[in-house]
Order: C-alpha cells, then structure tokens, then sequence
C-alpha cells in the first residue's frame, strides 16, 4: 500500500470539503426553511395553493437530483437571453448557485414531507386543549404543535441531511470542486481511481459519522419525555423537595 | 352574529348563561335548544347516556365547537350564534372567542397535557403565554396549584410518566392557572382505572367547597348526587329534568331518567 499517496490524496481531497459542507449546509438551512413553509401552507391553505405545492414535491422527490441539477445548469442556460433579461443571468451562469438552487429545491421537496407527517402525528386533543385556554393560533403552532411535530421529524429529517451531504457529490458535474470533483481531478492525473475513491468515500464517511452522533444527541436532548425516566435523577428530585 | 356587552338573562350573579343553543353535524341534530344557568360557586352535573349530547353541550360552553344558533355567556363576555339567510353559521369573531375561553377552562376526559412539556410547564405555559403574566409569579402560583392537587413532587416530571389520575390532577392545576370564571370537565374520571377515579373526584370536591363555579359532565351518580348544586339530564338534545340533586335523584319524574338511574345502579 502507498502510504505516501493516501496520504497525499487525502490531503488534496480535504481542500474539497470545505465546499462540500457548505453546500450541503446551505441546502439543507435553506431548504428547510422552505419545506417548513410549505408544509404549513399545505395544512392550512386552500385547495387552489395546496395543489402547485403537491406538484412541485411530486416532481422533485420523483425524477433524480442529478437530472434536476443539470436541467437548472445546462437547460436553463438554453434560455440566457431571457435570464438576461430578468437579470438573472448573473445567478444562473455560476454552477455554484446552480447547485445550491438544485440541492435546495430537493430537499425542500422531501423535507416538506417529513414535516407534513410530523404535523400530523401531533395528537389532536393537545392542539384542542391549547386552543381551549384562549392561545392564539400562532401560539398554538409555536408552544404545541410545532415542538411536538419537529421532535417527530427529526430521526426522519436527520436521514434526509445525510442523504443531502452524500448527494452534493452529484455537483461534481457542473464543475465545482468539492470532495468528488477533486477526486476526479486526481484520477484523471493519476489513474488510481481505487485508492482516491476509497479516500474520498471515508472522508463522507466521517463527515456523516459525526452528523449522526450529533444527531442522536439533539434527539436524546429533546425527547426526555419518551424515555423511561432516570430513576437515580426522580429520586433525587423528589428527594431534594421533601 | 356576534355581539359584546349587554348580557342575555341578565343576572349579576350569573356565572355562565346558555340560551337555546342547537348544534347540528351534518345532518344529525345534536343539540336542540338547551339553555342553563350557573351562578357563581354552582355546581352543574350533566348527566346523559351516550349521544344525548351532554359533552358537545359543555366544548359549545368553551366554543371547541361552533354553536349553530344560541347565545353563550361567560363572565362578561358574550357570543351570540345565528344562522344567516342561506343557512351557514356566521365564524365568530377570533379574539373575542379566545377571550371567552380565557374564563373557561377546560379538563378533558384524555387529560390532553403537553407530552413534551413538565407537569409545571405544563401548568405554567398558558398563564404566560395567553395571559402575558410575569413568569416568576406563575411558576410560584403552579407550584402551589400543583401541591393543592398533590403532585408538587411530580412538577419536574413529563406525563408519560405520571399516572392517569395523576395526569388528571395535573390537567385540573393547569385548568386553574387560568384563575376561570368556570371550570368545565368533561367526563374527568371516564378514562381512569376505577382505583384512581376517587383521588380526581376528591380534588373536584374541594374545589367544590371553595366555591368554585363548575359544569361537570359525569357518570359518577354519587358525585353528583352529593356535590351538585343543580344536575340536568340530557335526553336526545333536550334538557329532559332539571333540578336540585335531590329532586332528581329522589323523585325523577320523566321515565327516561328513572331508566338511566336505574341501569347507573
């Protein structure tokens, strides 16, 4: 084994990540800002905006990011006279926005979902006994309904984070150097395409390694109320009262 | 058709005034015209076998659902329902509903706490967040709630982990935070394993002794019989007797009710 190029490559690569976790943070930021408004919007709104809104999921959770990427990138520059026009040439001719624009629109479509079950996951008797007491309707959404709905999300919504950090390596192909655009460069120089995709797939390994901690830890964080309480910490309580 | 001010039935001391309230789902006539009254520290015992309408009658009271015709006062605060030209129930005014259930606090049958939420947050969060009061003061008013019902040292614990009658005891401390014109149970004690119904029901009296204004749908008959100030039994949607806990149980003069207290036995 070349030790010395492992190590070389791994260096190399490493200048990738950087951009890979910035896109997948952005992405995923944006869009789930994005798939929260949309599920609110599907539980509340109207027929006439709840159906635009079960197309659009329906067309990107239905056709593969990597053809939504190259659609933004190379079919929306077919129309560069018109984007010129809107002034928006600016934004569609870098691969980079490109990319994040394909990445968000994703993950917001599966996001909006996963959000869209956790709403209706959340018990009706809670909402109509916050409704009872005289809350508003965004307090209900803010103090009930929203906390309960997010907890049950998120094992679902933490899957779809690792999915988004695996799936910025399909930028690679408008151009942008994060961890596989690097990789390939290196092959291309190199032609050890084992060694530098090995090295490649263990940095996403570890980069999502550390995710799913972390997320086990908000999750541990926010949901003492499902787990058998500790008994030691009750008793102490209790203890500390008497 | 929804008008502030001037109450209907217009007694001083009245607590909570219902006046001809009709409730329809779909086709099926819920409610057809039942009226009450509460003075203030009454007690209210609804009784009724299943559909006669008795716990729609008292989530109209909190406007959990919307009357189709009727008028609801609570405290000061008065909805006036009607059905317009083409038959649709006007949408009540929004904050005018919410501060209407400010004085009308509600326990339910399945306790309904926050499950993500302490029992003393529970009991804390719509003092705060409804009533804009300074938290300190409702965190210290909660505890003491909370030990009048027994659970003081449960406070830091989520429902999941308390027992049913517990939870009920809890559901009851957040119902008072409110500080309600009214408390309104609907069947309180109707999903508790029987060995836990009387730790609720002896909460329920005391608040009874202090004077508490209460509507209370219930089965348990001895309940109401001793603690009522007045007991109404409902029949198909109608208020079929009426009348002190004496009176009602002592002599029931329509058959309906003297069959409903004899199958209650």
């Amino acid at each position: 084994m070349d030790i010395a190029f492992l190590a070389n490559t791994l260096a190399q690569l490493l200048r990738g990540a950087p951009l890979t976790l910035e896109l997948a943070a952005t992405s995923v930021g944006l869009g789930f800002v994005f798939a929260l408004t949309l599920a609110l919007a599907l539980q509340s709104a109207p027929a006439t905006i709840g159906w635009p809104i079960r197309a659009y999921v329906a067309t990107f959770r239905g056709t593969p990011l990597l053809v939504q990427i190259f659609l933004i990138y190379y079919g929306l520059g077919q129309f560069r006279p018109t984007l010129q026009a809107l002034d928006l040439w600016g934004f569609f001719r870098q691969p980079y926005w490109c990319a994040i624009l394909a990445l968000t629109l994703n993950t917001a479509a599966y996001g909006a979902e996963i959000i869209r079950g956790g709403l209706q996951s959340v018990p009706h008797g809670q909402i109509e006994a916050a409704r009872a007491c005289g809350m508003p309707p965004w307090t209900v959404y803010r103090l009930v309904i929203l906390p309960i709905a997010l907890r049950q999300a998120l094992p679902s919504y933490g899957n779809e984070i690792i999915l988004m950090i695996k799936g910025t390596s399909l930028t690679s192909i408008v151009t942008l150097l994060e961890i596989t655009g690097v990789a390939q460069q290196i092959i291309s120089q190199t032609y050890r395409a084992v060694e530098v995709f090995a090295c490649a797939g263990a940095i996403y390994l570890s980069m999502n390694y550390v995710v799913a901690r972390a997320l086990v830890a908000i999750e541990h964080h926010l949901s003492p109320h499902l787990r058998v309480p500790d008994i030691e910490a009750a008793v102490a309580i209790e203890g500390g009262l008497h | 058709m929804v008008e502030r001010g001037a109450g209907v039935n217009a007694d001083p001391r009245a607590a909570v005034t219902v006046t001809d309230l009709h409730k329809s789902f779909n086709a099926l006539e819920v409610l057809k015209g039942v009226s009450l009254m509460a003075r203030e520290g009454d007690v209210v015992s609804i009784l009724g076998s299943s559909g006669s309408g008795k716990s729609t009658m008292l989530r109209c009271i909190n406007l959990l659902e919307t009357p189709d015709q009727g008028t609801i006062r609570v405290g000061e605060e008065t909805l006036r329902f009607a059905k317009d030209c083409k038959g649709r129930v006007a949408a009540p005014d929004r904050r005018q509903v919410e501060r209407l259930r400010r004085g009308a606090a509600m326990v339910f049958q399945s306790f309904n706490l926050w499950s993500h939420m302490t029992i003393l947050e529970n009991v804390v969060a719509a003092p705060v967040h409804v009533l804009k009061r300074p938290r300190a003061e409702c965190v210290a008013e909660a505890e003491a709630l909370l030990a009048k019902v027994g659970i003081a040292n449960r406070r830091h614990h989520y429902p999941a982990h308390l027992s049913g009658g517990q939870q009920q005891r809890a559901a009851i401390a957040r119902a008072l935070a409110m500080q309600p014109k009214v408390l309104l149970f609907d069947e309180p004690t109707s999903s508790l394993d029987p060995e836990l119904v009387g730790e609720v029901l002896r909460v329920m009296r005391s608040l009874a002794n202090e004077g508490r204004t209460m509507l209370v749908v219930t089965h348990e008959m001895a309940f109401a019989r001793d603690v009522s100030s007045q007991v109404l039994f409902l029949h198909q949607g109608k208020i079929d007797e009426q009348g002190p806990p004496d009176e009602v149980f002592g002599c029931p003069k329509s058959d309906r009710l003297r069959q409903f207290l004899a199958a209650a036995r």
